[in-house]
């Protein structure tokens, strides 16, 4: 992989137009960033609501091109569908609340960190997520530490159901900091 | 589910996962829900202005790809009570050519079955690893012996 220009425009081939609209979208979202170091403290505990709607299931499942008919709450013709999986209706992917576990450890009141990078992760399955279902992803900031120079904030996580308390998913994740 | 690919208590220490391939697609990469968040993973010019020599994927796609292996091979187990190590090694670049792996490493006798430990990883067209980790899932085991 090189990063000379005719490759890079090879990646994303753009006109005018869209090189101007996205300079600008650029400009707006680094105005506003600052570094994940700085934005948060040990102890630090968020928590929202994910409504997990069958479309949201599509689209994060389409991102990484996993076609598992066990995920389809949402069909082209037929839109909703109570879908079918070993559990009954459709299930959500295994690690999709783990996607979304960042834009709550990001406080969603603050500036967005564009300058960090998830490093690891080690995750618990607990129990299969109904397509429907709306959980709760809370996240507690554990540990800032540096290794080999660089800074990491580590946080907890779990995700459980609003309505009848099911534990789904737990987390621990490291995030570097530039 | 392909019944055939399905690990059972019967499956030995040292069974390879089938792999899967997937393209670092940019447009994938930088779609709303996964990416667009951050330029990095999806404008060159961005990444180039920040030391990166292309747009990066963010590692929980690679995360997604490897847990896809795991569902086609442990089926429903995988949603009871697995876990999923995953620590992110490399960068993976915009047009790179991923591959899952995945070996059973061991056998832990759980109730009426095994717990078992996979380990997994993704690499490129050249055999750089990006992703490296394990999973823990039970195959075999009564499920009121998980509690």
């Amino acid at each position: 992989m090189t990063g000379s220009a005719d490759q890079r425009s090879e990646l994303k081939p753009m006109s005018g137009l869209q090189r101007r609209q996205t300079r600008e979208f650029i400009e707006g979202l680094a105005s506003e960033s600052r570094p994940y170091w700085d934005m948060v403290e040990i102890g630090d505990e968020l928590a929202r609501e994910l409504h997990i709607t069958p479309e949201l299931v599509i689209l994060y499942a389409d991102g990484v091109e996993d076609f598992n008919c066990w995920y389809e709450g949402w069909r082209m013709n037929s839109w909703r569908v109570e879908g079918e999986s070993p559990f009954g209706g459709a299930i959500v992917p295994p690690l999709l609340v783990s996607h979304f576990v960042l834009s709550v450890q990001f406080d969603a009141t603050r500036p967005f960190s564009i300058g960090s990078i998830h490093t690891f992760h080690d995750s618990r399955i607990l129990a299969p997520i109904p397509v429907g279902a709306t959980v709760r992803i809370a996240t507690r900031a554990v540990d800032k530490f540096e290794k080999r120079g660089r800074r990491y904030v580590r946080h907890e996580c779990d995700v459980t159901d609003v309505n009848d308390g099911t534990q789904y998913f737990q987390e621990i994740r490291d995030i570097l900091s530039l | 589910m392909d019944a055939s690919l399905a690990i059972t208590p019967d499956t030995p220490v040292g069974f390879r996962l089938e792999s899967l391939k997937k393209k670092a697609a940019i447009q994938l990469m930088g779609s709303r829900l996964w990416g667009r968040f951050n330029p990095n993973h999806w404008d060159p010019e961005y990444a180039r202005s920040t030391g990166l020599e292309a747009p990066i994927q963010t590692g929980e796609m690679s995360s997604a790809y490897i847990a896809e292996m795991c569902v086609n091979h442990f089926g429903a187990d995988f949603f009871r009570g697995s876990r999923v190590v995953c620590k992110y090694v490399a960068s993976t670049y915009a047009g790179e050519v991923i591959t899952t792996h995945g070996e059973v490493r061991e056998k832990q006798p759980k109730g009426a079955g095994f717990r078992f430990i996979v380990d997994v990883w993704a690499e490129n067209e050249t055999n750089d690893k990006k992703t490296v980790g394990w999973v823990e899932v039970d195959v075999g085991v009564e499920r009121k012996a998980q509690s």
